[in-house]
């Protein structure tokens, strides 16, 4: 979007008409409410950008049907022109009728019509250039349909618009909706309103609205409409002065058959304006983020170039795009409701002298009068940037400009620095509503993202701090390392061929995170089964399972204008953390993923496991849909943003974090609790505290050795980079234990059966070593880089003989034979070697052994008795004896 | 202008694209749809994809494709607009009543052409109070409020007292003529006597009636024209005659209030407030409570309690009154509009305990109910008479007899509204008609009157209400039939529905808070009411409590 500049915003607002009282709709569900419907169409309009148009920015659904939309707007109008008594010059008269034109085609090119043009409507910006207003309404309404109000003024209304206004009601028996409005509709619109122009007065104004409509509809007899409309206004002698160019021009506009009207397309080839149209440049839209063309094929350096750096005053808030000045206005405090309020245009009765008399079995209500309060006033009013340019005023300018070469520090070094540094501290929720926060991460990130994907790297930093809410969408799809030219890709694949999975979409889409307006309204419908469909057909080796739905949603949502984005991005984010779980036999991934988790359960929270597993309560019967829907079946969508900013840093075992984390917040509950309270506690989730569960999962993560969670069915390594310098990142938590090379001390896939004969998860020797900071031959590949602070705290425990122990054993180990620490029943005894045990149970306990079975039985022994974090070595001491890093006590003297 | 919806008429042409490739013409035709749904570049991508368009081939197609489309498109249009134009120069369509549709439209839809509006005192006056409730001057309406309550409720005490007395008397009387009868008077003379006595409590009973309409009439005028004052005067303060009786009156209120208090048992109310939460991934609360009372507790004013409490409810009330947040009470009542008998009779006693001074008296809003029954009853059958064809269901019938026997009764499940600023702590009393089918032990979920129940909590979104009390049995007074299995069974029935509508309502209003009472007879056992407290929380899903220790 562009900067807001000297524009201002504005808001509007209108009632949607309420449904019918008791209507299902055809699937026997009940009916989008009409202003759902509106707010689901209005999306698209945010997206058409010309600088002949008051860009559109936010529409809002308010109590009772009622709609505010907020666009940009400019307090002065073709109608304070009209006001004015100074004649308009014909040149000006061309140069307006040439900027409308140029505004009324391009949204006829996304196949609109304006269908409201009035004086009031076509707003002048400073400069005195035409901005129309208000092209949206027609669309957005379903032409007019999903609201009670007709659209349009009286006397600018086109004679084929009056004649098709009221057709239907005149003949009920035809079923057919004739078609909408088209362009041509608007021209004649143009031509009264340059009329007006031309004689300098209003027309048709002192007349009664069927009058003048009849008036209307009567010009189709007259040879010159131009000349009778004179006439009737008096102004005659004032027309017949006007140029030639000009008259031509009204002559053309105001031709009463549309067949012989031009649209505003031709009327911008035509030769009236050949002495202006030279003045004005094609416009082209900016170039996307991902497309195939070069984003910086228009950038030129200036000559002189002190020009780029010309202090344009101090207003750096402008510079901002409109819808980023909307957003933060909001955080300031605005209120849309409130601003309408106070300049009266919203005016809402008590509702208690409102209500019924009287109301049938059907819902029917009567003796209600028409409440005023719900009539259409549809003055735009302009909302006071004051409270948030105050808020903003200690804002350094740096911060609208950050450096980002420097990779030590990317927030501004300004005095609001340490503030702002402060702020990272606080709660996210906290940190999401403040004004001056917001702005520095929105103008970073805006930043970064543009710099995509040379930038990557600091994005990812960034993000690891919180991602603005604003830029979600984008800053998702750079995490996944979206590429390319995403549009094509999409518009090659057929979502239109019906295939067999049509119907189960169909029947999951309603019933899809439906409580959010976006989601429920009928283009979030069409949207959803686009982009799912897109999905399925792309990847034929996989099927759809029900959550796939649920998975789209986040995606969809955040890139609810750009359906090729949400579908690139969930195909990123598929292979990245679901790799395979969409097979048509998709059982073994999945048996193997939820043994993983129990013992990530057995590892973090034994007394917990041993709790679940006594009482039969096994993930299988829950944690499918918080796994296969990566938790989007179990969140609302506000929680899933949150959970996902960090999900999407961490790599693929990430996931069994969440998952513990969701367990420990309900622990007391489900410790309390036998199978069947659990069961039903769980078919629907209580509320969780999201911010609890990402914080307490990071630290789970951080506890957990990488290759404890190896899956044999996780996603296979890449193929090695591609020499992209910029496309890896090597980050501890991102990094995947797959991608690392496979080397002898790995571990290695062991049977499902096997695995889930095992209570404690296996960790590899590679991992011992590092952990425990062992040095030694560097064949071994060595690890990334750890932040200090959450070094891991370890200890080996090797449950070999005594003879066996002293024969060679890994540094810093502890030696409890097996067979000395535990009872006939499986209970602790007390010996010294378990007083040792006992005083290392806030550490990661490896167990190790010869013999593999005994490690786990006796893992499995240390978890019964609520020993946490306790693990197994993959492939016991053998594995460890090649890298000679075993040591042998000195004799003790 | 609005129309109705339906198929749009789609017409099919034919795209044809020809290109060489190589020494080969090839000629792609595509039958498109008109008007085109979808994305234009989709369709191209589909093209390319399904008939292996070359790729050499793909701007060409792509420009020639969206070219026709749009060529295609703005022909459909002229077309469409020009036989529109037709019918009326041919006269299908007449001009005079085309033009006076749409100045109807916009006479009805938009503010700039409609009438202006006549002013409603209603309406100044709720916005007046509104004002001054909200201001200092709160305290001296509620004092005023307060002292006329007392002199109405003299009146009726003195009522009684006379009502009683005369009982009295004329119980004696009648003692003496039943001791005479068979000896010196006939059957015919203690007829006369009984007539007589009826005639002369008859004629004292509206004797009050009148006095007390006439005093709430007086009291509600003076109060209203002294708020206007009141307004007037704050609004510019140098005339301050009433801002001194602002300063002086606070005081008053406490002894007002022991004067005024009259021997009223108040039975213990059974009570128990749940926490819920609705909606499958984004959750909504709202507050539940099961009340053990009897239905008019809620339109009392309890005389009994501390002045604190009851002044602090009154003036919560007043507060309310004119905001989005009122309180609603589902009243069960029979097929007709008027307050003879059971709980209308007593209900309207109620109502009358104090002056309304906002709205009128409950006689005249049924009054205006009764009207517009007959209104609606009058809508209906024209419009049925204009669509027969459509039959609504198989009871259909013998409802339409029972109108016709009689349009100004209501039916099972319709129910009208009265709004009271007098009531303790109602505003807006639904009186649902219910028949003996609610006694019955199979009640279904298609019941007029749990589908009523639905429509009251339409209402209850559309205009703001934000506590409802409901009726949980669906009856008022327990009688025998009402076993405990009845009771439950009836009251799970209710539970489920309304949660159900609760969910449904979410929709509706977008999952506003609120707070719904389900009421229970006084005479329900202690034990019965904690079997159904019981029960509340396995239909709905309890919110967990919150834990402020830690775990770790």
């Amino acid at each position: 979007m562009q900067p807001l500049r000297d524009a201002e915003l504005g808001a509007f607002t209108f009632f949607a008409s309420p449904l019918p009282h008791d209507v299902c709709g055809s699937n026997g569900l009940p009916l989008t409410p009409n202003s759902i419907k509106i707010l689901g169409r209005f999306q698209i309009l945010k997206t058409i950008t010309h600088p002949r148009l008051c860009q559109y920015i936010d529409i809002s659904r308010g109590k009772h049907e009622r709609l505010v939309v907020v666009a940009e707007h400019y307090e002065r109008s073709l109608k304070d022109l009209l006001k004015q008594d100074k004649a308009i010059s014909s040149e000006q008269v061309l140069q307006i009728a040439y900027e409308v034109l140029e505004g009324l085609a391009f949204i006829n090119t996304h196949g609109l019509a304006h269908r409201a043009l009035s004086p009031h409507n076509v707003l002048l910006d400073c400069k005195g250039k035409v901005k129309l207003a208000k092209f949206g309404l027609y669309y957005m309404t379903d032409h007019g349909a999903d609201v009670d109000f007709p659209i349009g003024y009286p006397s600018y209304l086109a004679p084929e618009v009056i004649a098709q206004g009221m057709f239907q009601s005149t003949d009920p028996s035809l079923s057919q909706v004739p078609l909408p409005s088209g362009p041509k509709t608007d021209v004649w619109s143009l031509g009264m309103l340059l009329f007006e122009l031309c004689a300098g007065r209003q027309v048709l104004q002192n007349i009664e609205i069927s009058e003048r409509l009849k008036f209307i509809i009567t010009l189709g007899c007259m040879d010159d409409i131009v000349t009778v409309l004179a006439e009737e206004h008096g102004c005659l002698d004032v027309i017949k002065e006007l140029p030639d160019n000009v008259l031509l021009l009204l002559r053309k506009c105001l031709t009463f058959l549309p067949s012989k009207r031009a649209t505003p397309a031709e009327l911008l080839e035509d030769s009236v304006f050949e002495g202006i149209s030279c003045l004005y440049a094609l416009y082209e839209s900016p170039v996307s983020l991902f497309s195939s063309s070069l984003r910086c094929a228009h950038l030129q350096l200036p000559d002189d170039i002190t020009q780029l750096c010309k202090v344009d005053g101090e207003d750096y808030l402008t510079e901002r795009s409109v819808d980023e000045v909307y957003y933060l206005w909001c955080l300031a405090g605005g209120d849309l409701e409130k601003e309408l309020t106070n300049k009266g245009i919203i005016q809402s009765k008590p509702p208690v002298c409102t209500l019924p008399n009287f109301i049938l079995e059907d819902g029917e209500t009567f003796g209600q009068g028409r409440d005023r309060s719900f009539l259409l006033d549809d003055t735009t009013v302009t909302l006071s940037l004051g409270q948030l340019k105050n808020r903003l005023k200690d804002v350094a300018g740096e911060a609208y400009y950050p450096l980002l070469e420097d990779e030590q520090s990317c927030l501004p070094q300004s005095i609001s620095s340490n503030e702002l540094s402060a702020a990272v501290s606080l709660p996210l929720i906290i940190r999401e509503r403040d004004t001056e926060y917001q702005l520095t991460r929105i103008v970073l990130f805006d930043r970064l993202l543009k710099a995509y994907p040379y930038k990557k790297n600091q994005l990812w930093k960034e993000a690891r701090i919180d991602i603005p809410p604003l830029v979600r969408g984008l800053a998702w799809a750079a995490l996944l390392g979206v590429e390319g030219d995403i549009q094509a890709k999409y518009e090659s694949i057929d979502k239109d061929t019906p295939i067999p999975t049509d119907r189960q979409i169909e029947v999951d889409i309603p019933r899809c995170h439906q409580y959010d307006e976006l989601l429920s309204s009928p283009q979030g419908h069409i949207k959803f089964r686009r982009v799912l469909k897109a999905w399925v057909v792309s990847h034929p080796d996989l099927v759809y399972w029900q959550g796939l739905d649920s998975l789209c949603a986040p995606f969809l949502y955040l890139n609810f204008n750009n359906e090729a984005l949400a579908y690139a991005c969930m195909s990123a984010f598929i292979p990245k953390y679901l790799y395979n779980f969409f097979l048509k036999d998709n059982s073994h991934v999945i048996q193997e993923y939820l043994t993983v988790f129990s013992q990530m359960i057995a590892f973090h929270d034994p007394e917990l496991s041993n709790h679940l597993n006594e009482i039969g309560f096994i993930p299988d019967l829950y944690a499918i849909p918080w796994f296969l829907t990566m938790f989007t079946h179990v969140f609302p969508l506000h929680k899933i943003f949150h959970l996902w900013d960090t999900l999407l840093l961490g790599n693929s075992s990430f996931p069994f974090c969440i998952g513990v984390a969701i367990l420990q917040q309900l622990r007391d509950r489900l410790l309390a609790n036998g199978f069947n309270e659990c069961i039903l506690l769980f078919s629907d989730l209580p509320e969780i505290d999201i911010e609890r569960c990402v914080r307490e999962s990071i630290n789970l993560f951080c506890w957990t050795p990488k290759s404890a969670t190896y899956r044999q069915h996780a996603q296979p390594p890449k193929p090695a980079s591609d020499g992209n310098g910029f496309g890896k990142t090597t980050a501890f938590y991102s990094s995947e234990y797959q991608d690392l090379s496979n080397t002898d001390l790995s571990r290695e896939p062991l049977k499902l059966s096997e695995l889930k004969a095992e209570v404690s998860p296996r960790i590899s020797a590679e991992d011992l070593i590092d952990l425990c900071e062992l040095t030694g031959p560097a064949h071994f590949k060595t690890p990334v880089k750890r932040p200090k602070a959450v070094k891991t705290k370890i200890v080996a425990v090797d449950i070999r003989s005594n003879e066996d122990f002293s024969r060679g054993h890994i540094p810093g180990s502890i030696n409890v034979p097996y067979s000395s620490v535990f009872g006939p029943d499986g209970e602790l005894l007390q010996c010294p070697s378990t007083n040792t045990l006992a005083s290392y149970k806030s550490r990661v306990v490896v167990i190790l052994s010869n013999i593999t079975k005994n490690a786990a039985a006796f893992a499995a022994h240390l978890v019964k008795v609520n020993f946490p974090r306790v693990c197994v070595l993959d492939g016991g001491i053998n594995k460890m004896k090649p890298t000679g890093l075993l040591t042998v006590p000195s004799p003790q003297i | 202008m609005r129309k109705t919806k339906g198929k749009a008429s789609s017409t099919e042409k034919e795209f044809v694209f020809e290109f060489k490739a190589g020494g080969n013409h090839c000629v792609l035709k595509v039958p498109l749809q008109f008007p085109v749904h979808g994305n234009v570049n989709d369709l191209h991508g589909r093209l390319m994809l399904l008939h292996k368009i070359p790729c050499f081939v793909e701007k060409d197609l792509k420009n020639k494709l969206l070219a026709f489309i749009e060529r295609e498109t703005l022909e459909d249009f002229d077309r469409e607009a020009e036989a529109a134009l037709q019918r009326i120069t041919n006269g299908e369509v007449d001009i005079n009543k085309l033009s006076n549709l749409w100045a109807k439209a916009y006479s009805e839809t938009t503010l700039e052409h409609a009438r202006p509006e006549e002013p409603s005192w209603d309406e100044d006056f709720a916005d007046v109070y509104h004002e001054l409730i909200h201001s200092p001057a709160s305290e001296t309406l509620l004092n005023l409020e307060h002292n006329y309550y007392v002199s109405v409720s003299e009146l009726i005490s003195e009522r009684d007292m006379e009502l009683k007395k005369l009982q009295e008397r004329q119980a004696a009387e009648m003692d003496k003529v039943m001791q005479e009868l068979g000896k010196t008077l006939s059957d015919q003379d203690v007829n006369t006597v009984a007539a007589q006595h009826f005639e002369a409590q008859q004629v004292l009973e509206n004797k009050w009636a009148s006095e007390l309409k006439q005093v709430t009439g007086i009291q509600k005028q003076e109060y209203q024209e002294w708020v206007v004052k009141l307004h007037q005067d704050l609004r510019n303060p140098n005339n301050s005659t009433i801002t001194e009786e602002i300063k002086v009156q606070p005081g008053q209120l406490t002894e007002a209030g022991e004067l005024g208090a009259r021997g009223f048992e108040e039975q213990r109310q059974l009570e128990e407030s749940f926490t819920i939460h609705l909606g499958a991934q984004l959750k909504t609360m709202h507050n539940l409570r099961l009340v053990r009372a009897n239905v008019l507790d809620f339109c009392k004013h309890r005389r009994h309690g501390s002045g604190s409490s009851a002044k602090l409810r009154r003036l919560q009330m007043a507060f309310s009154l004119y905001s989005s947040s009122l309180c609603g009470l589902v009243l069960l009542v029979d097929n007709r509009v008027n307050s003879y008998s059971g709980i209308k009779r007593d209900f309207a006693t109620v109502s009358q305990e104090c002056t309304d001074f906002h709205f009128p008296r409950l006689s005249e809003q049924l009054e205006v109910v009764q009207q517009v029954v007959l209104y609606a009853r009058a809508q209906r059958s024209s419009k049925q008479r204009e669509q027969p064809e459509v039959p609504r269901n198989g009871s259909s019938d013998e409802k339409n007899k029972n109108i016709e026997r009689n349009p100004a009764n209501i039916l099972p499940g319709e129910f009208y509204i009265t709004r009271h600023s007098n009531l303790s702590e109602v505003h807006i009393v639904f009186h649902l008609c219910v028949d003996d089918n609610v006694r019955s032990a199979n009640l279904t979920a298609r019941d007029p009157a749990i589908m009523g129940l639905r429509n009251i909590l339409k209402v209850c979104c559309t205009h703001d209400i934000t506590t409802i009390t409901v009726p949980l049995l669906l009856v008022h007074d327990m009688s025998e039939e009402m076993t405990i299995p009845w009771c439950l069974k009836r009251a799970e029935l209710v539970f489920k529905c309304v949660k159900g509508f609760m969910m449904e309502m979410a929709s509706w209003d977008g999952g506003i808070s609120r707070t719904v009472q389900f009421l229970v007879p006084q005479s329900i056992s202690e034990e019965m009411f904690y079997q159904l407290s019981n029960m509340l929380p396995q239909i709905f899903r309890v919110s967990s409590t919150l834990t402020l220790t830690s775990k770790r």
